[in-house]
Parts: C-alpha cells; sequence; structure tokens
C-alpha cells in the first residue's frame, strides 16, 4: 500500500546558494576515478502555476548531481530534473557547460536518466558499476556538489539501517531506502554512494537538522536497477501496485472468525481499490496467505532473501506485464489467481505532478480546477471538506462518482460574481442538473446555450446561478483586465 | 457568508462550554492587560459613577456573588472526570427569589454557592432551569431566607443609543459600575455551536474583576441584559438582551422546558441580481431563498420546499439579506422573529414565492433538542456513554467529542468521524440516533492485534447494525461460535472478538486501567 504520512522529509538539491570562494581545493594531487564520473547538474526550473493556470509559473534554478551510469547516459534523481526548462552539466577540471535533457523520469522513485547533446562530454568518462545492498556498519562514500563550495565534496560514514521508506518527492510512495550518517546536504542529491568502488546508492533526501542529525538517505541498488530495466522498453511504466488495504490476523479470535489454523500465516483484506490491478481476482475480506510462493505472515511481512519485508516488496520488483501469483483463503478453503500487473497505481491526483499544465476552466471569473496535491499545496483552501474529499478519494472510491473533483478555486472579481464568494472553495456536484464528472463536463455544460447556467455544490442547497448574457457581456473585461491569455485546458497536459 | 441559519448549519468556529474555563483564564490575563487603560479612563469613570449613583442603590440590593465549582467529564477517556475548577460571576436576584446568570458559569457544575455583596453570608443554590443555547440559568438558594431584603429587579428593554451599566462587586462589597453606550444589535453566535440569538453590543470601559464570567447590564435600575464576553482590547461587550432572558423565564415557568423554537430550514440571501431574474423575483426586492429543509422539522411538516422564497413572516416583510425591521432593533436576522419572538407550540404564519405565485403557510415552530441530532452537538451536566467490549472502548459520536482534539479540531481530529459529524444532516435516514465510534482500545490479551485502531465507526455487531450505543448489549448476546462479529467503515473492515475471554478481561481491564465500570449506558 501506498504510505501517505511523511516525515518533514529534505529534498537535497540546493535551490539557492551563496558560495564560500577562496576555499582551497584539497583533492588536486590525486585525481581519484570517481571524479571522471560526476557531473554538477544546474537546473533551470519552471514550476507549474496553479493559482493563475493561464500564466507561466515561478522560475527559478537549483542544482545537484550526476553520474555517469553507462557510456552515454547520466542518472540522477527526478527531483534534480525536475520542472526543468533548460539543464546544464559541468564536469570537474572541464569549463565547458554541456546542454543536457531529461531522456527518462521516474517521479514515483525519484530517479532520472539524462542525455548530453554533444557527446565529448563522455570523452574521458567511466561509467560506475552498481553494487548490491551494503551491510549494516560498513563504510560507505558519498560523492556529490553540496552547499559550502563549487567543487567535488566528498563525505563519509556508515550503513546505519534498511527499511522501506517514503520517497518525498512524489508524495505517496515508499521503497527500500538506506539509511546512512554521513553528511549529506542541499546538493548532494543525486549524487554516488561508493563502497569498494561500486555504486551502494544514490543520495537523495534527509532530514533538516532541527528534526535529526546525521541521518541521511540513498536510493538503493535494487531500485535503481528496476528503474534501469524498465526503461529498456523506451519508456517507463511506473511501480505496479496491488491497490489494496490490508489488516493483520495478529488476533486468535480473528483467526477463529476467518477460519484461519493457528499457523501465523494470512494477512486481511479489507479493500480492494476498484481502480486497482486486483479488482475482479481478490475480494474484500479474502486473506493472502502466500505471494508467489512466499509464505505471507500474519503482520503482513515474507521472508525476501533472508530478510522480513513487507509484502508490498514482492510486487514493487515486478513490471508491467508480469503477474502475480496469491493463494487466497476464501469461503474458509484456499483458492489461487493471478494477477496481470497492467497498471501502477491509479491515482494521479494524490501524488505530487511536476511538468504539467494545470487543467482548469475559468468562466464568468470563476475558476474552476480539479481536485491535486499539487492544487492543494499551493492554494490556501478553507472549506474542509476538501481535504476529506483528497483523504477519502481512494478509500471512500470517491473517484466512481467523481473521477475529477472539480472546486471552485478563485473568483476573480468582477461585478457579475461580486455575490458569489461564498461559493469559492466548493465542489461542484452538477451543472445544469447534469452531475459533474470530470472537468471536461464543465467545460461542455458551459459550452452549451442556456438563459441560466444553475451550479449545485455538494452540500450547499443555495445554486449558484449564471446568468449567460451576462457572463458574456463580461468576458472580454475579465480577460483584458486579469490577463487571462486562454480560458480553458482541459486535460492536464506534460509539457 | 451572511446567511445565519434557522437550521443547526454546524459552523466550524466554536467556542464550547467546555472551554469556558479557557476563557475565564483569557479574561483574566485580559484584566491584567487593561488595568493601565481602566487606570487612564478614571476620571470619565468617576462621571459614570456619579450618573448611576441611583443604580447602585437598587442593584446592591438585587446582585449577588455566585462561585461554582465545575468538573466536567473527559470524553477521551469517558469513565473520568477533569480536575475541578471554579468559576466567578455576578447573578441578578429576580423576583421569587431567584438568582440569573448565564449558562456558561453554571455548565457541569459540581457545587454553586450563593455569596451577599458584603460578603458576610454564604449559601449553596441548585439550578432550577438552563438553557445551553440560549446561555442562561435560573438558579434557587437552598434557602430562601439568603434572599431576603433583595426584592428582585425588573426587565428593561434596550434600544440603540442607550447608556446602561455593567456591574461588578469590589472585594469590599462596594458595587462598581461602568457605563457606556448599546452600538449595535444583531443575531449572532452564542457559546454553544450552532446556536444564535439577538445580541446588544455596549462600547464600555471595564476593569474586569475576578474573571467574570457573567455580570449584569443594567437600565436606569432595572435588568437590561447579561454580559455574554468582553472584549478587552476593543472595550466591546457583548450582552444577552432582557427579551432573550424573559422568553427562557416565562418558558422556565412550565416544565417541561420547551425553549426557544425554530423553523428548520436555513436560507441564503438573494442579493445577486443573476439569482433574482432567475427566481423571476423581479416584481419584489426582497425574499431569501430556503436552501435546506430540516428532515422531520417543522418547516418540513408546513409545506415548505427547498427553493421556495421566503418573503414575509407574521406580515413583516423579509429583505434580501434575511432581515426584517424590528421595532426596537431595526434591521434584525428573521432568526429572531421565529426564535425569540415566538414559541415552542405556536405557529408562524409565512408567505412564500414559489413558481411565480405567492402562497401563505403556517409552520409550527419547535425546538429542535440536542437528541435530535445524530452527532450531539453539546454534551453538558450529562455523563458520557461508553461501552468496553474486552478492551474495545466504544462511544456515541458527538461534537463534545471531536472537541477533544483541540480548538482546531476540525482539522486535526479524526477526518472520517469530523465528515460525520459536519455532513450529518445530509445522510440519509436509516433508523440511525448515534453513530457508535470504536473510539481506542484498551490494549489485552483479547485485543492483540488491535491495538492501534482508533476512531472507527462501528456499523454492526454479530450482523445486527448498531442505531446506538444501546444497542451494543443486545448486539452482543447475538455472539455465534463464541465470537463477536465486529464490522468496522474503514481499515479494517472486520474485526473478531472472544465472547468468552472478552467477557473475562473485564475486572483485570478494570484494575488495570482504573475503570470505575465498564460501562455507561444511562
Amino acid at each position: 500500500m501506498h504510505n501517505r504520512s511523511l516525515p518533514p522529509l529534505l529534498l537535497l538539491g540546493i535551490a539557492a546558494f551563496t558560495s564560500l570562494a577562496g576555499l582551497p581545493s584539497a583533492q588536486s594531487a590525486e585525481p581519484s576515478p570517481i571524479r571522471k564520473s560526476l557531473a554538477r547538474i544546474s537546473n533551470t526550473a519552471q514550476e507549474p502555476n496553479y493559482k493563475q493556470p493561464w500564466l507561466p509559473g515561478f522560475t527559478g534554478s537549483s542544482s545537484g548531481t550526476g553520474w555517469v551510469v553507462s557510456k552515454d547516459r547520466i542518472l540522477t534523481n527526478a527531483h534534480v530534473v525536475s520542472n526543468a526548462r533548460f539543464l546544464t552539466l559541468e564536469k570537474e577540471n572541464d569549463p565547458k557547460k554541456y546542454i543536457a535533457e531529461v531522456e527518462h523520469v521516474a517521479h514515483d522513485c525519484d530517479l532520472a536518466v539524462l542525455k548530453v547533446q554533444d557527446p565529448t562530454f563522455f570523452t574521458g568518462t567511466l561509467p560506475l558499476e552498481l553494487g548490491s545492498i551494503p551491510d549494516i556498519e560498513t563504510e560507505v562514500s558519498v560523492y556529490g556538489y553540496p552547499i559550502g563550495g563549487e567543487r567535488l565534496s566528498v563525505t563519509r560514514g556508515v550503513v546505519s539501517r534498511i527499511d522501506f521508506r517514503p520517497y518525498a518527492h512524489s508524495g505517496i510512495d515508499s521503497h527500500l531506502t538506506i539509511q546512512i550518517d554521513a553528511a549529506i546536504n542541499p546538493g548532494n542529491s543525486g549524487g554516488p554512494v561508493l563502497q569498494k568502488g561500486k555504486v551502494v546508492g544514490v543520495a537523495f533526501q534527509g532530514f533538516s537538522g532541527d528534526v535529526a542529525q546525521n541521518v541521511g538517505y540513498m536510493i538503493p541498488t535494487p531500485v535503481i536497477r528496476r528503474f534501469l530495466e524498465d526503461i529498456k522498453d523506451g519508456t517507463y511504466d511506473r511501480y505496479m501496485d496491488l491497490s489494496l488495504s490490508m489488516f493483520n490476523t495478529l488476533n486468535p479470535a480473528m483467526r477463529r472468525g476467518l477460519g484461519l489454523p493457528n499457523d501465523d500465516r494470512g494477512v486481511f483484506v479489507s479493500s480492494v481499490a476498484s481502480a486497482g490491478v486486483c479488482n475482479g481476482h481478490v475480494k474484500p475480506g479474502d486473506v493472502i496467505l502466500a505471494i508467489d510462493s512466499l509464505p505471507v505472515a500474519s503482520d503482513g511481512t515474507v521472508e525476501l532473501e533472508g530478510e522480513r519485508v513487507q509484502m508490498a516488496e514482492v510486487a514493487e520488483r515486478k513490471f508491467k506485464g508480469d503477474s502475480i501469483r496469491l493463494i487466497l483463503w476464501r469461503n474458509r478453503a484456499q483458492t489461487e489467481v493471478t494477477v496481470p500487473l497492467s497498471h501502477a497505481w491509479p491515482f494521479a491526483m494524490q501524488s505530487n505532478q511536476f511538468d504539467v499544465l494545470p487543467a482548469y476552466v475559468l468562466y464568468g471569473g470563476l475558476l474552476f480546477q480539479p481536485l491535486s496535491r499539487n492544487l492543494l499545496s499551493t492554494v490556501q483552501f478553507q472549506n474542509p471538506r476538501l481535504s476529506y474529499l483528497f483523504e477519502a478519494f481512494v478509500p471512500r472510491e470517491l473517484y466512481k462518482d467523481h473521477p475529477e473533483v472539480i472546486v471552485l478555486s478563485a473568483i476573480l472579481a468582477d461585478p457579475i460574481n461580486t455575490y458569489l464568494s461564498e461559493f469559492k472553495d466548493g465542489v461542484l456536484e452538477a451543472v445544469d442538473g447534469t452531475p459533474v464528472r470530470t472537468l471536461a463536463d464543465v467545460a461542455a455544460a458551459f459550452a452549451k446555450s442556456a438563459d441560466f447556467h444553475v451550479l449545485k455544490f455538494i452540500g450547499n442547497g443555495r445554486p449558484l446561478v449564471l446568468e449567460r448574457s451576462v457572463v458574456d457581456a463580461a468576458r472580454e473585461r475579465i480577460r483584458t483586465r486579469y490577463g487571462v491569455r486562454q480560458e480553458q485546458l482541459l486535460e492536464t497536459a506534460a509539457r | 457568508m451572511r446567511p445565519s441559519l434557522l437550521l443547526p448549519a454546524l459552523c466550524l468556529a466554536s467556542l464550547s462550554l467546555s472551554a469556558a474555563l479557557a476563557s475565564a483564564a483569557a479574561l483574566e490575563r485580559a484584566t491584567a492587560a487593561s488595568a493601565s487603560a481602566a487606570a487612564k479612563s478614571t476620571t470619565s469613570s468617576a462621571q459614570a459613577i456619579a450618573a448611576a449613583t441611583d443604580d447602585l442603590r437598587s442593584s446592591q440590593k438585587n446582585i449577588v456573588r455566585v462561585t461554582v465549582t465545575s468538573q466536567s467529564y473527559d470524553f477521551s477517556r469517558p469513565w473520568s472526570k477533569r480536575a475541578p475548577a471554579a468559576r466567578r460571576a455576578i447573578g441578578a436576584v429576580l423576583p421569587g427569589g431567584r438568582v440569573l446568570v448565564t449558562a456558561e458559569c453554571v455548565a457541569n457544575a459540581n457545587y454553586i454557592e450563593l455569596e451577599n455583596p458584603d460578603g458576610n453570608r454564604k449559601e449553596p443554590a441548585t439550578i432550577e432551569c438552563v438553557d445551553y443555547e440560549a446561555n442562561l440559568a435560573l438558579l434557587k438558594p437552598d434557602s430562601a431566607a439568603f434572599l431576603d431584603g433583595q426584592p428582585g429587579i425588573g426587565f428593561e428593554g434596550t434600544r440603540i443609543g442607550d447608556s446602561l451599566a455593567v456591574v461588578q462587586l469590589e472585594a469590599n462589597g462596594q458595587v462598581q459600575s461602568s457605563s457606556g453606550k448599546v452600538t449595535t444589535a444583531e443575531v449572532t453566535r452564542y457559546p454553544i455551536d450552532d446556536s444564535s440569538f439577538l445580541v446588544c453590543r455596549l462600547s464600555v470601559p471595564l476593569q474586569m474583576r475576578d474573571s467574570m464570567l457573567s455580570l449584569p447590564v443594567l437600565k436606569d435600575g432595572k435588568l437590561a441584559g447579561l454580559m455574554l464576553r468582553y472584549d478587552s482590547q476593543s472595550s466591546l461587550l457583548d450582552f444577552i438582551p432582557a427579551i432573550v432572558i424573559q422568553h427562557f423565564l416565562k418558558d422556565a415557568k412550565s416544565t417541561p422546558y420547551k425553549g426557544f423554537p425554530r423553523m428548520g430550514c436555513s436560507f441564503s440571501p438573494t442579493r445577486d441580481p443573476q439569482l433574482r431574474r432567475y427566481l423571476a423575483l423581479n416584481g419584489n426586492n426582497g425574499g431569501v431563498l430556503i436552501s435546506q429543509i430540516l428532515r422531520g422539522g417543522p418547516a418540513e411538516k408546513a409545506g415548505l420546499l427547498k427553493g421556495d422564497v421566503l418573503l414575509e413572516i407574521e406580515g413583516n416583510p423579509i429583505d434580501s439579506d434575511g432581515n426584517y425591521k424590528d421595532a426596537d432593533y431595526g434591521r434584525v436576522s428573521l432568526s429572531h422573529l421565529v426564535s425569540t419572538k415566538h414559541f415552542e407550540g405556536q405557529k408562524a404564519k409565512v408567505k412564500i414565492w414559489r413558481e411565480g405565485k405567492s402562497l401563505d403557510l403556517e409552520v409550527p415552530v419547535a425546538k429542535r433538542k440536542p437528541e435530535q441530532y445524530l452527532s450531539e452537538p453539546y454534551v453538558i451536566d450529562r455523563a458520557p456513554q461508553y461501552f468496553v467490549l474486552g478492551g474495545l472502548v466504544l462511544q456515541e459520536l458527538s461534537r463534545q467529542y471531536l472537541k477533544e482534539f483541540g480548538a482546531d479540531w476540525s482539522r486535526k481530529g479524526p477526518l472520517e468521524l469530523v465528515q460525520l459529524d459536519r455532513i450529518q444532516s445530509e445522510l440519509p435516514d436509516d433508523g440511525t440516533k448515534r453513530l457508535v465510534v470504536l473510539t481506542r482500545v484498551l490494549p489485552s490479551d483479547v485485543t492483540v492485534g488491535y491495538e492501534d485502531l482508533r476512531n472507527l465507526l462501528v456499523t454492526a455487531i454479530n450482523g445486527m447494525p448498531l442505531t446506538s450505543l444501546a444497542d451494543v448489549p443486545k448486539a452482543m448476546a447475538k455472539a455465534t461460535d463464541g465470537l463477536h462479529r465486529i464490522e468496522l467503515k474503514g481499515d479494517p473492515s472486520l474485526i473478531f472478538l472472544d465472547a468468552k475471554a472478552a467477557e473475562a478481561s473485564g475486572p483485570a481491564l478494570q484494575r488495570a486501567y482504573g475503570l470505575p465500570s465498564l460501562s455507561r449506558l444511562e
């Protein structure tokens, strides 16, 4: 399952820094072979603009680290290159700036590979080799371009812990993570963590100093390898997800009630997301006894390569088109199902989105937008119903009636909407008697001719009435006054 | 948002009675802050005192100190009470040997004591009648002789611009009076969520003594109202006007107490010209749109429909903001006309506009009792119900429970429960009287694996849907194969409990967690 609660993790790209000039270069004597494989990445990024979606968003610059993963590819974090408008690479001891492009990006596991326009970038570079999961307490070195200087920096530490943890970049994903105690700072993002000359991870997130000290996280090689494998066919298909919610069967009465023997096996399926891959294969009330022949313990863990890990890890390692075999306990008998893994977690609105143009409809100065994590994080909403709709979207299957939750997110003040301020932050239920399921429904309703458009909002008995002729007469005025270049964009488009 | 609601709109801003102690503390701080301001205004208040000398003589006869020791229940541990705390007020003596204070003062009272102004006599008292929504309480001293020599005070109506006096008592028994002018009168929020009545506002510099929760407001030696709240920064005092108090007193004469009636519908303004044209209201310039009708409420009984436009009540035209022209207070919300100018059992004559025609209806106005809510808006003077089932703590959802999550409960509280409380009037009627919630688990060997469950809605036990907490014992009798089957809304959707072990765990749970009893269902 997706983990939706997040600790205050920091992503380690540098947003802005003051350079401390004049520091002596420490590593001039013996050029380590590793520095031949490193690049400093500068990203001029432009954020999507949710407040005025017809305008471009805020432009800023950030930097991070990348490294040569194969003869013509640079690997880094997705968050280092997100929303990029212009990317450049710099190598140690090479004054030139090389222009790069994102070849593949995986926001769900915070990884990306870059292409470089000028092939001479790779002259003299050495691809780094991927290692395996390092043992706890063994020493690792972190390479990168963190704050505090211009040149390459190396820090050292030990492997503290290996765990399934949230990845802050997307906001909803959790994968295997390795915690190290080497100093990792903004700018280290995307940089390799090495042990015995091999890459054992990519530094990607940490805590701010007032939350925890000496805690840095890296993406381990199984996640990196999975990403490289996934993009081999030219597209990134994302992580597969069972989209189930499960509960332990530790309680003896629970086991008896479900008719399970006393063997500490099985997790109870509470719900099956109807938009997920298990729908039609697994039912609420089933007990999962085994996944791909691995017995599932009553707390939902399996033993994988000698380690007890969450059952989800089995699905984590699969790809689109693979399948998963489940042994289920249903109606007090064993049954086996094979679940084809056809798609990933289907609810994009719940995760942070990058490189998108936000969808919207503006009508009569009223701005309608689909609810999303991006929208929630930019607009200060006063309606507490919205956070319920966001959180309950999957568990309560709200997507069945509202594949998109359409919010009246802003009102561009004009004489025609001066009495409508109480509707701001409202969730649109119907227009002219037709239920609103998507933003396209809203646009379609406004495209039809009518004397009045009557908008119904969830939980509000008062209709919002727009008189067509009044709206039409105000249209140019609103466009001009607020500099609206385009009145709608129906699909959240990739840029 | 302008519309005041006749129907509980479950507004999220809240000042609960249980928070009264906190506000008392705030007033105490305010007192310190306003001490210097009060010193500056000594000269002007000297004049005020002189002007009010006549009042003082009569008022001294008709006020008492009231000290209340209260103890509220902790809804997150429903078997225990919070630490006792004291509140103080000045009560107004009424003819007939009764004392009037705000209900906030006496909420969850354990012990009430009256003290005469000289401070040489004290007397216990009990609550004769209390209305937490109108924030008024009538106290009766144990011995009627205590009020001998205090004949009681009469009432006087207030108008905007009137000069009124707020009386307090010095430690030595001397009456301290501060006067100011009435600036506004409007229907606005009372301490209980969802209750709004007329409030008059007085601009008066006040040096608060003893963090008083309730003070009498006098006009020419007669009672014009009771202080509802005071803001020391703006020197504005809100008070409950005599008209509301008199309604309460009239109702208090009969048992059972009936209280302030409502129409059972909510309305919204019709100022928007586009809306007026859509509703074809062009010929008229007032009226409010009925936007919600409470199921089973008076408006529904009278045949009012959502979408009707309310034009008149008792011949008073309603303007497009929902106000009528009151003879005493000017433009005031129609809810004052409905609630304070009517009594339960009366009918309010209304004129509505429906489909281009006007229509006269009679609405049998009635109070909506807290018990009629799915999630009670307040639970005061009553112990919360609970049922401990083998360590699973079951309680009924109420606003009072949600408020245990703090002042910001509507954001910090459990999302699903807050949402259910918010949309309770939108839920279909399936016979459910109360929502039963598994609020927490007291871990024991019976609840292994369930330790982290909290704030989940319980829909059925042993196949029996729950309509209130009282159904739980009945449902438990239906255990099959020695197991209780507990269905929940959410994750997990189902758990089982060993029936015998759950019952046997009772004494151990009581010992371990210090529970005086495993359930309270009355």
